[in-house]
């Protein structure tokens, strides 16, 4: 276990920061009450992985080495409300950049000291969260690159099974991916709808009042779909649920 | 002027020269994942049984040639078989076997296909209507229920193969936990014959619907008889 | 948009809406994958099989050109003859030239991908050879004129009433004889023995070849493989280039995830080993003594067609690939398409590399962006190929050759423009949300302009918040001190 940090860098992700602010509140205020001291470099934007998947790798190696700018200006461990950009920082940056002399190493350097939100909580802090409380019944879905690019099968269902008892449970077909996948979303549409219908009957088979990912990505177009059919299911973050009543 | 094999050869040089090929894949290969849960010596027929007959195979237990030979009159009379394709009485593991299974209404019938290829179709033709195949096993494989079978003079491979029907004698001591573990064993297995086979279980399809059906080309029965 | 890339959201389209198809795919996939999970349950350490299965193939690969060499020798010092075909031109020339040196009129197949990949079968046809497919699955696909929709399974998008009504008018079968799937399969045992007896040829592929001994692998269910490679005269096997392994080991350990990959079971019905052709007596035993049976004559033909090019490309791990379609069952887009959607011989995430990497980027990348890059493609792969970084891999190469639809080659560099200006990040930020504002509905928006509208075609859009996390967070900060 890594040794517990006094500090923390909070990076957003775009679409958070733009889109989904909520999370990101909620994450930073679930990260003091466990005692850190929570830093928000003001000059983050954008990890640039919609650019990466698409091919464009050149464009993504800028966005890349801004951010890695934006991030190193210290050296205290980062954390990242979000699956596929943790796991684009973690997993991809270093082999973006391998060519890059001087922003090789660095990649290297803040991937080594980059985490998800539920991984940091759960492997760094080994944090013990409040008891169950009474609330709505909870679904979870796997968001994809946090389950295999990062390895996160366990530590997102603990934290919800410590804050939500039986109140929570996965999904059917947890694991299957939502569609959203990017570009992908806009790009192979159809197709991406038809995983979204699958995704959203699961919801409803579920019953459950409230679907929850660590991947605001995925909650957009979930939530996006939700809404288009008029469910009354409502997509939460799971900093969201973590940080509690006000919050679901 | 470069042969094919040349420009082949040399364009896989070149590939490999700029090849993208991932760190982690390098070293020797080791040989012993499957290994760790190797039955024991005494575990191993009642594990090759569970397996064979999850399969749909049958596992029989006899000894002598009089015993063994009850048991393939019994499937061979079930079958309405009256003549089988047999390995030699040397190859089955069973002295005399084949004479015993003569005197029960058994016949063998034998058939020389290295003939040109109009005497081959007939003499395969001939083939056609037999009910039954006999086989030794070179080895038992306990974890997946197959049979190691290996082609040579008097181990033909029609007779695991063209009757609907298909028998097989194995000496228990024959059995192995694995491929893997044979192997180790026996290294140079590939080349004691032209032809190594192992059969695990009848014949089978999925193909239309899902639908599992046996029997689609190779043998629809398989028995296999445990001589201790 | 390309020609090619055009054509295949069609045919997405089309999958789409065949609710048969999707209704197949569901029962096919979902079985083979779950028998996958089961059967690697039943290893003792899945992991370390997955791994030494790797080990097999990727040593191999590291050094193809010497173990393909050692392979020919041992297999050419055993009695086979060797064949080398750079393209699938010659494979077709080799194959046909066998068989019109022997008079051969009736050819048998087991299924063969890489002879589908030369369209051999009509090659032959045109040369004079009838072909006959054994495998059950390709029987009914050639009967019907038709394509495989999986690597495995080929007729998942047919039911058995589609069978049944291809046999009675194809074979002039009577209505007892497709009555169910037994009868059915009766049928065509019956129907294909024939075949099987006549034919002066066998044609199959080979799953794995054996350095060491120059023997290859042919692994079936239905014992198709083995009849095909025993009963004629002349077997002829096609083996992709790269389809090798070092040693008699090395394909245990490959044999041990292959079967429990593709269909879930712990072993294919027959694997099949072939060293030589049938064994010939002589010397002391005399004439007898040789193999009662096997053909007279076994030629490998080794195939390159473009193989050993895609080596050379970023795309090499592809190679490793044993072909069990483990990663079409658990792809979410293949289960939702199918296979006859890509267009190509190989489909799913695998056939999303391969069609580009042996036959161009120019035709082939849009399948490559098929994919929500999922991974669970990778995490079932038996021998661990990172299939997503293959497929961004590819994506690149489209990227790099100005592919990309016009919208997104104009957006990227106004994006990476913004992001790397965190100024101009936030002023931009600041202005969606104002003209948000305008257009929403509820809070939501529910009409995208251009190719955006893709995404309000199934689902509403969220508007920007009023104030982004960061200049809340700022002024909350602020408003504590």
């Amino acid at each position: 276990m890594t040794p517990r940090p006094a500090r923390v860098q909070f990076f957003a992700t775009c679409l958070v920061d733009q889109f989904f602010p909520a999370a990101g509140h909620a994450a930073v205020e679930v990260l003091e009450r466990c005692g850190i001291e929570v830093h928000v470099p003001p000059d983050q934007t954008c990890c640039g992985q919609p650019a990466f998947n698409a091919g464009f790798a050149e464009d993504a190696a800028a966005m890349a080495r801004a951010t890695i700018d934006a991030l190193s200006r210290s050296t205290d461990p980062v954390v990242v409300p979000s699956g596929s950009c943790a796991d684009m920082i973690i997993n991809h940056y270093p082999e973006l950049l391998a060519g890059d002399a001087a922003y090789g190493p660095k990649a290297k350097a803040l991937a080594a000291r980059t985490y998800e939100l539920s991984q940091f909580l759960v492997d760094v802090l080994g944090v013990d969260l409040p008891a169950a409380t009474a609330g709505p019944s909870l679904a979870y879905h796997a968001s994809c690159h946090g389950l295999r690019g990062l390895g996160l099968r366990e530590q997102p269902r603990r934290l919800l099974r410590a804050v939500a008892g039986d109140r929570v449970a996965d999904l059917p077909d947890a694991e299957t991916c939502c569609g959203f996948g990017g570009l992908f979303a806009i790009k192979m549409g159809p197709v991406s709808s038809a995983m979204l219908e699958s995704k959203l009957d699961a919801i409803e088979r579920s019953g459950a009042d409230v679907v929850v990912a660590t991947d605001v990505s995925c909650l957009m177009h979930i939530g996006g779909g939700l809404h288009r059919r008029g469910s009354r299911v409502r997509a939460r973050h799971i900093a969201e649920v973590l940080a509690g009543p006000n919050h679901d | 002027m470069t042969s094919p094999r040349e420009r082949i050869l040399a364009s896989i040089r070149d590939g490999l020269l700029r090849a993208h090929l991932p760190a982690d894949a390098d070293g020797p290969p080791r040989h012993a994942a499957g290994e760790s849960a190797a039955p024991t010596v005494a575990d191993m027929p009642d594990q090759f049984s569970a397996a064979l007959t999850a399969l749909s195979g049958h596992v029989h237990r006899a000894s002598g040639a009089a015993g063994v030979a009850d048991v393939i009159a019994g499937i061979a009379r079930a079958h309405q078989a009256a003549s089988c394709i047999s390995w030699d009485d040397e190859h089955l593991g069973c002295a005399g076997l084949l004479g015993v299974l003569s005197s029960r209404g058994l016949a063998r019938v034998t058939y020389d296909v290295s003939g040109e290829p109009g005497q081959r179709a007939v003499d395969v033709d001939a083939l056609a209507g037999v009910g039954l195949g006999l086989t030794g096993a070179h080895a038992a494989l306990a974890e997946t229920g197959g049979l190691v079978l290996v082609s040579g003079p008097g181990r033909g491979r029609l007779a695991s193969l063209l009757p609907p029907v298909h028998v097989a004698v194995v000496a228990e001591r024959r059995l192995r936990p694995s491929l893997s573990a044979l192997l180790r064993e026996e290294p140079d297995l590939l080349d004691a014959g032209s032809n190594v086979v192992i059969v695990a279980g009848p014949s089978r399809t999925a193909d239309i619907e899902m639908t599992l059906t046996h029997g689609v080309h190779g043998p629809k029965h398989l028995h296999v008889i445990l001589t201790a | 948009m390309t020609d090619a890339a055009l054509a295949f959201h069609r045919r997405i389209d089309t999958a789409l809406a065949d609710a048969g198809l999707r209704r197949a795919l569901t029962l096919t996939t979902g079985r083979l994958a779950s028998g996958r999970t089961g059967a690697f349950g039943g290893l003792a350490d899945a992991e370390a099989c997955r791994q030494e299965a790797r080990l097999a193939r990727a040593s191999a690969v590291a050094r193809l050109d010497s173990y393909l060499d050692r392979f020919a020798s041992a297999a050419a010092a055993r009695g086979s003859t060797v064949h080398w075909a750079e393209t699938a031109a010659d494979a077709r020339r080799i194959i046909t030239g066998i068989a019109n040196d022997r008079g051969i009129r009736l050819a048998v197949k087991s299924k063969s991908m890489a002879t589908e990949e030369v369209e051999l079968n009509e090659a032959l046809e045109h040369a004079g050879v009838r072909v006959v497919e054994t495998d059950l699955g390709e029987f009914v696909v050639q009967l019907g004129g038709d394509r495989p929709s999986h690597i495995i399974t080929p007729i998942i998008h047919l039911t058995r009433q589609d069978v049944a009504a291809l046999f009675r008018e194809k074979l002039g079968a009577a209505p007892e004889e497709v009555a169910d799937i037994p009868a059915m399969t009766a049928l065509a045992r019956r129907v294909l023995r024939a075949e099987f007896l006549r034919a002066g040829m066998g044609i199959s592929g080979v799953n794995l070849a054996v350095a060491e001994t120059g023997s290859i692998c042919v692994v079936t269910n239905e014992g198709n493989g083995r009849l095909t490679t025993t009963l004629p005269r002349v077997h002829v096997a096609l083996l992709g280039l790269e389809r090798i392994v070092p040693t008699a080991a090395d394909l245990a350990s490959v044999l041990t995830v292959l079967a429990r990959s593709a269909t879930g079971q712990a072993s294919s019905v027959y694997t099949n080993v072939i060293t030589g052709p049938r064994r010939r007596g002589g010397g002391r035993g005399g004439p007898e003594a040789g193999d009662p049976d096997g053909p007279e004559e076994l030629h490998i033909v080794i195939l390159d067609n473009g193989r050993s090019r895609l080596l050379g490309t970023p795309l090499s791990e592809i190679l490793y690939c044993v072909r069990c379609g483990a990663c079409l069952n658990v792809c979410p887009v293949y289960r939702l398409i199918g296979g006859h959607a890509y267009g190509g011989v190989y489909p799913g995430p695998v056939g999303s590399v391969v069609m580009p990497g042996l036959h161009g980027v120019e035709g082939w990348s849009e399948l490559a962006h098929a994919s929500s890059l999922c991974g669970a493609c990778r995490d079932a792969c038996p021998v661990k190929i990172d299939l997503p970084h293959l497929l961004l891999a590819v994506r690149r190469e489209a990227a790099a050759r100005q592919l990309a639809p016009l919208w997104i080659r104009a957006a990227m560099p106004v994006y990476a423009a913004v992001v790397t200006r965190p100024w101009l990040y936030r002023w931009v930020g600041r202005a969606a949300a104002r003209l948000a504002r305008v257009v929403q509905h509820e809070g939501w928006i529910r009409r995208l302009p251009g190719p955006l509208g893709a995404w309000t075609a199934s689902r509403d859009f969220p508007i920007p918040a009023a104030r982004s996390f960061v200049e809340e967070h700022q002024a909350r900060k602020a408003a504590a001190r």
